[in-house]
């Protein structure tokens, strides 16, 4: 269908549309306009996605005066080929209404690990090794060595795409990865350079947060886009705590060991250079005195992530003198590496701020702020100096050159804490040495900057006052929508006690108590033999999984509920999670039914849907609160106190609950759809608690539903599933419409222009 | 020119010489020895033949082409010389364009065959005997072949969703229970290294009972989770260490199995692009790690993880059919199994669009789109006819219960009265217009009800019921003889029908096979008429009676085309349009 937002025609590849979606693009319209930032909550099954594209498409197809691009960030890459796949969608529906004119270029963009077609190269063990590999292959001096002497390998997909230059590009449509995969292999090209050089044409640019939030990388990856573009971030009520770990490090005994190898290894090769091409050290010394800004002469295919701290200046300053030597570089690492390990040899708990941090070692070891603030890029430098292509060997330098970065731009924000063990476990010693950032808005201010319009939508912001103050910005749209449904298709519980009516809980001095496990695993089993297809279980914590888990099955339970359904588990081991997740649907699919044990804050919980049949049930046992005695945390609640006047026991219950509504609001993906969701923890029937829930869940938990025991939940699921598998009208009820055709749409815009005359 | 060659001057790329054409191949041999472009090409590899039209002023030239690109340009003398050449280029490839069917469909019309000892017959009939080639046979039978990939996979026995676990005190004093096959079953697919050291020790180096118990002294240690413990061990008995260590069969398949995943919840793709995954980048995890010396590391094992492997393989199902009685019979099985599987892998390039596909289906939000087509899921039904018999016993039984099954619903009328009665009926709609709904729902039900009883009666009557049917009262000779009669006849008047209209020569051949044939089928169901005993031979008569009828027809047909062909050459003659009588011909 096809309507008018204010100026704007909008191209939506579906006849119906739902009202939420409407006022959400209108909200949407409203904020590109204004060329502000917005934030926007809108529930999961409501099609978020598919509205905000059609919008931005259309927006763009209306105003072709003003080339915008769209930059979707998601969190995840499974995230990345759904966003993709929804995209291609709309495009095929853009294209049959408006001709060619319609086509873009789309496409995902992701590292070499999921991009790369070379066999030799892409069975390599993790992401580094990949990339090692690659470069192994495709470095500039790798290549020059390669033409005189034959034997040396080569890629082949490289060589094809250099020797295409500028002819290899993409024909207008979506790409998936792995369409870039099917792409390349098919042409001969390499995917993982050709999509970075299409990023850079290209109307919408589907990738991970990290490209943007991780200044390490958008260096890089996203250096080139221009300020009209509109930048959406997805799913994104974790989005504070992406851009902390985006700036955050920790260094141990290995990681210092690691890097005295590195040290020594490259001492020895600078020895072997100074023997035999002495030219190429004075060169970059050269270089290095004109200052960074002149690196960009290197090529394509060696270019290297880009420093941590970003702001523009340093690229211009010239590094300082006493670092431009190599041999000095490396001992001014040498000194800090041993300082590490000294601060590491703590008896107890360190806690200190990045000013005294640098004090400390500019007294001790005489390293000063300017020289740490370089160590990232001279170190970038000097290894591609040195020629070094097994890059993954040297993962442990760039850590410490990384934590010399942070702690040499930034003066607020950070804490250094040292621990010389794991407070739950004190007689083993582990020293760690965490640089850990506490204030989210460092990493997201340089795309806040720079882009125009920076969209923050997820189905779970509630509260939604506290993200701009989380990450230090204006919205010119702040807006939370609820849901309307046709009839009541989710069904939230509050489960408080057992069966034998004692109250359940995974509180501290509850948690291992067997009344309790033996409750929830009744529970479980009552639910699956009345739920169909699939069930999903998310629990606090692995370790309290693995406990519980193992419980069940000495205790027999877990015999049980294999009576009814096979059983899936997520694992700390991703391969072995996917693959459960897999044969999870499969189940689903076939009519064998299951059931998936899944941890809150875990890889499944971050992004995997769990609608339609996949998930008729989401049981949340206990609330996913942070280990509240980490030092870490503790020193970013205080810093949360400190700045923004945010109460630390309302952070806390504001990040359990955030995680609980994202774990239970993937059942539904329609209006079509319907699925039950139990909160057993007795905590949940308390109201501070239960009202950080996102209002939409909330408008449909009735106040029968909030104190249950195991036998009455058991009754309002029979009940619920029988109603739900009665026929009913799409279109709502009179008054209530909760699906509007174009006529509707039509008619409901002219009534509202009435209205204002 | 003789059937097997033909051998012409032409000239390839200028150069003068000898074509000469087999069956198999061509050869060019130049004329003068010394020029070089000698050929020796199997028509195997030529897809096809283009030439140059008579009186163009072109030269007479046959352009032969490869099946990678490339082709063979001969020029001739003449245009005669040329299409001879042509010609017989032409039958050759269609030869090989025959042989260069699929050996899937091959094994599928062998499958076929061997399903069906009625078709087997029917095929040595026509195909051996020379009356159908093997491609028209087939052609009629289209249908046939192509449920080959709509047919479904046989249903498979499932295993029992159960985790089997050893008891203590069993481990204690080496008295275990003998394992029920299916377990053994289970256990080798779920756990291949085990499977496999089965096949390696069992017999050579221990006994069955040897074995398992160790298997189950390893399985004890597991569930002790004392990792120190079990490894301290293993490190004592090699074989023990088998079970204990991780199962790297797993892991490989693991990472086999990962590229088939749906990209939608393929987590291990972000751990490739997520840059907060390296060591050391990132707040350390909440989460403890128990931290185990490098040495005990292959040991760790979880019981999630064998929980996981359960679900898989139970999901899976079984998957060898062979008798459950023996462990080694099973895990041979199971590993020939696993060995078809990794060839099957490296075959499979549809699964990428397949995957694709899934994601776009999934991405579409259903309750967006329009009102849609009912999906229509065919019924798998073995047998149509059965299923039809048992719904009308079905529909009688209720039938009975309403209205009487005897009264007669059809009366009868004279034509004149059924004229007025449908005329009166006209005009009052005329009139009045037709009312909602317009069939009186109480009248359709009684006409339908009567139309299965009639159906159903008139099947009691004469149909398969073994008192009436008149088939079933003659000898067992005969009635086979009848029926495979019937069906030749059948068949040989499908083809028949199917080749008219007569616009080429080739239908015109089959035909003229067709009717050689069908006319020895006359004297042949005359034979039968006369052998069977007089007390069947009027029912039989009767059941003859239409073959010969319906044979009539064709021979009727056929020799009222052939006139009406003779008729349309003297049209032609005449110079007369051709174009009506030719319809005729066709309808």
């Amino acid at each position: 269908m096809k309507f008018q937002i204010e100026d704007v025609t909008v191209y939506f590849p579906y006849d119906n549309i739902y009202p939420e979606q409407y006022s959400y693009m209108l909200e949407l319209k409203r904020a590109l306009d204004a060329k502000g930032h917005c934030l926007l909550e809108m529930p999961t099954g409501t099609g978020k996605t598919i509205a905000l594209l059609s919008l931005i498409t259309s927006y763009v197809l209306a105003k072709p005066s003003n080339p915008v691009k769209l930059l979707y960030c998601t969190r995840t890459v499974h995230e990345m080929e759904k966003t993709l796949a929804e995209l291609r969608f709309l495009h095929g529906y853009q294209v049959k209404e408006l001709g060619p004119s319609a086509g873009i270029l789309a496409l995902g963009l992701s590292s070499r690990k999921n991009l790369c077609v070379n066999p030799r190269v892409v069975s390599a063990e993790n992401r580094d090794s990949v990339d090692a590999a690659c470069r192994k292959l495709t470095a500039s001096w790798v290549r020059a060595v390669a033409i005189e002497n034959p034997d040396i390998p080569k890629c082949d997909f490289f060589e094809s795409y250099e020797k295409a230059a500028s002819d290899a590009v993409l024909p207008p449509g979506v790409y998936t990865l792995q369409d870039l995969r099917a792409f390349g292999k098919q042409k001969g090209w390499c995917p993982y350079f050709l999509a970075r050089r299409m990023v850079q044409f290209a109307n919408v640019v589907v990738y991970s947060y990290q490209y943007l939030l991780d200044p390490k990388v958008a260096g890089i990856i996203s250096k080139e886009m221009q300020r009209e573009t509109v930048v959406v971030f997805d799913e994104a009520h974790n989005i504070d705590n992406v851009c902390i770990e985006a700036l955050s490090v920790n260094v141990r005994t290995q990681t210092l060991d690691g890097a005295s190898r590195n040290l020594s290894r490259m001492s020895q090769e600078i020895e072997r250079l100074k023997a035999t091409d002495a030219g190429r050290l004075r060169a970059e010394y050269n270089r290095l005195v004109d200052g960074l800004a002149q690196r960009g002469d290197l090529l394509s295919g060696d270019t290297w992530l880009a420093n941590p701290a970003l702001p523009d200046d340093i690229l211009k300053e010239a590094v300082p003198g006493n670092i431009r030597r190599a041999e000095h570089f490396l001992s001014v690492l040498r000194r800090f590496v041993q300082y590490l390990k000294g601060r590491l040899q703590t008896e107890s708990v360190e806690k200190e701020g990045p000013v005294t941090f640098v004090a400390s070692i500019n007294s001790q070891v005489g390293i000063d702020q300017k020289m740490l603030k370089f160590c990232y890029d001279r170190l970038h430098s000097l290894m591609l100096t040195l020629e070094i292509t097994d890059t993954d060997e040297f993962l442990h330098i760039q850590t410490i050159c990384d934590l010399a970065t942070l702690v040499g731009t930034y003066t607020r924000g950070f804490s250094i804490i040292i621990e010389p063990f794991d407070e739950r476990m004190p007689h083993i010693p582990d020293p760690v040495l965490q640089l850990c950032c506490h204030d989210a808005s460092l990493a997201i201010k340089p795309v806040f900057e720079r882009f125009q319009s920076v969209v923050i939508t997820s189905g779970t912001l509630s509260p939604i006052d506290v993200y701009p103050r989380l990450l230090n910005f204006n919205p010119v749209v702040s807006r939370s929508f609820t849901i309307s449904l046709t009839r009541d298709c989710i069904c939230p519980m509050v489960l408080t006690r057992g069966s034998d009516q004692l109250p359940v809980s995974t509180k501290y001095d509850l948690r291992s108590d067997p009344g309790v496990e033996k409750n929830y695993g009744k529970l479980l089993l009552e639910m699956a033999s009345v739920v169909p297809d699939g069930i999903v279980c998310f629990f606090v914590s692995y370790s309290y999984m693995d406990g519980i888990v193992n419980s069940w099955h000495e205790s027999g339970i877990l015999k049980e509920i294999m009576k009814h359904k096979l059983v899936f588990i997520e694992t700390h081991d991703v391969v072995e999670t996917t693959l459960a997740l897999d044969n999870y649907r499969r189940a689903c699919d076939s009519g064998r039914g299951a059931v998936f044990f899944s941890v809150a804050r875990g890889k499944v919980a971050e992004g995997i849907d769990f609608d339609r049949h996949y998930g008729r049930l989401v049981i949340m046992f206990g609330i996913p609160f942070q280990y509240t005695l980490s030092r870490i945390l503790l020193a970013r609640l205080e810093y949360l106190r400190e700045t923004f006047q945010i109460k630390e026991g309302d952070f806390l219950t504001f990040d359990a609950l955030r995680q609980a509504a994202q774990c239970v609001g993937r059942v539904i993906r329609s209006k079509a759809d319907y699925g039950m969701m139990i909160f057993a923890d007795k905590r949940y029937s308390r109201h501070d608690k239960r009202s950080k829930l996102p209002s939409w869940i909330l408008s449909h938990l009735r106040d029968a539903h909030m104190n249950l025991s195991t036998d009455m939940a058991v009754h309002i699921a029979r009940e619920f599933l029988r109603k739900m598998a009665q026929p009913y009208d799409k279109s709502g009820a009179m008054g209530k419409r909760t699906l509007l055709s174009q006529e509707d749409l039509e008619k409901m815009v002219n009534g509202v222009e009435e209205m204002v005359f | 020119m003789s059937d097997t060659h033909v051998i012409k001057l032409a000239k390839y790329k200028r150069v003068p010489g000898l074509l000469k054409l087999t069956k198999e191949r061509f050869i060019f041999t130049p004329n003068d020895q010394k020029s070089g472009v000698k050929l020796n090409v199997e028509f195997k590899i030529v897809k096809g033949h283009k030439f140059t039209k008579e009186g163009n002023k072109q030269q007479p030239m046959l352009n032969l082409m490869q099946d990678q690109g490339g082709n063979y340009i001969f020029e001739f003398e003449c245009f005669a010389d040329r299409d001879a050449c042509r010609e017989f280029v032409a039958k050759a490839i269609a030869l090989y364009a025959n042989e260069q069917l699929s050996s899937t469909e091959v094994e599928r019309r062998i499958e076929l065959l061997q399903e069906n000892s009625e078709l087997q017959t029917l095929h040595k009939q026509f195909v051996s005997g020379g009356i159908l080639t093997d491609d028209e046979f087939w052609a009629a039978r289209k249908k046939l072949l192509d449920q080959n990939d709509s047919r479904r996979p046989k249903q498979q026995l499932a295993l029992k969703n159960e985790t089997w676990s050893v008891r203590q005190s069993n481990i204690v004093t080496l008295n275990l229970p003998a394992l029920p096959p299916e377990i053994i079953h289970q256990i080798f697919a779920e756990k291949p290294a085990v499977c496999e050291a089965y096949l390696k020790f069992v017999p050579h180096k221990m006994s069955n009972k040897e074995f398992w118990n160790k298997y189950s002294r390893a399985q004890y240690l597991h569930s002790t989770r004392n990792i120190i413990a079990a490894a301290a061990e293993a490190a004592e008995d090699e074989e023990l260490a088998v079970f204990l260590k991780r199962d790297d069969m797993l892991a490989n398949e693991a990472r086999r199995k990962i590229r088939r995943v749906d990209p939608t919840v393929d987590i291990e793709a972000d751990e490739g692009d997520d840059y907060t995954h390296l060591p050391d980048h990132g707040l350390v995890r909440d989460e403890t790690k128990d931290v185990l010396d490098s040495q005990y590391e292959p040991y760790r094992r979880s019981f999630s993880q064998d929980l996981n492997q359960h679900s898989a393989v139970v999901l899976q199902g079984r998957v060898v059919d062979v008798e459950l009685s023996d462990a080694r019979s099973v895990a041979q099985a199971l590993a020939r199994k696993k060995q078809a599987e990794l060839s099957n892998d490296k075959t499979n390039t549809k699964l990428e669009t397949e995957l694709s596909n899934r994601i776009s289906r999934s991405a579409e939000i259903e309750d967006l789109q329009g009102p849609q087509d009912p999906a229509v899921a065919p019924l798998s039904i073995k047998d149509p006819r059965d299923y039809f018999d048992s719904q009308q016993a079905n529909a009688l039984k209720a039938l009975d219960d309403t209205c009487s099954a005897t009264k007669p619903l059809i009366s009868s009328a004279s034509a004149q009265q059924a004229y007025d009665s449908l005329r009166n009926i006209i005009f009052d709609i005329n009139e009045v217009g037709l009312n909602e709904p317009i069939m009186n729902q109480e009248v359709a039900l009684k006409v339908l009800g009567g139309f299965t009883q009639s159906i159903s009666s008139t099947k009691f009557r004469i149909g398969n019921s073994p008192n009436d049917s008149i088939l079933d009262t003659l000898p067992k000779v005969t009635k086979e003889e009848l029926l495979h009669h019937w069906t030749s006849v059948q068949e040989l008047l499908k083809h028949f029908w199917s080749s008219y209209p007569l616009t080429t020569k080739y239908p015109n051949n089959k035909v003229t096979r067709l009717k050689d044939a069908m006319s020895q089928v006359y004297p042949k169901l005359q034979g039968m008429k006369e052998s069977v005993e007089s007390d069947f031979r009027h029912q039989v008569s009767l059941l003859v009676h239409p073959m010969v009828q319906a044979l009539d027809a064709a021979f009727a047909h056929y020799d009222a085309d052939v006139q009406l062909q003779r008729d349309l050459l003297r049209v032609e003659r005449n110079a007369m349009g051709s174009v009506i009588f030719s319809g005729h011909s066709f309808c």
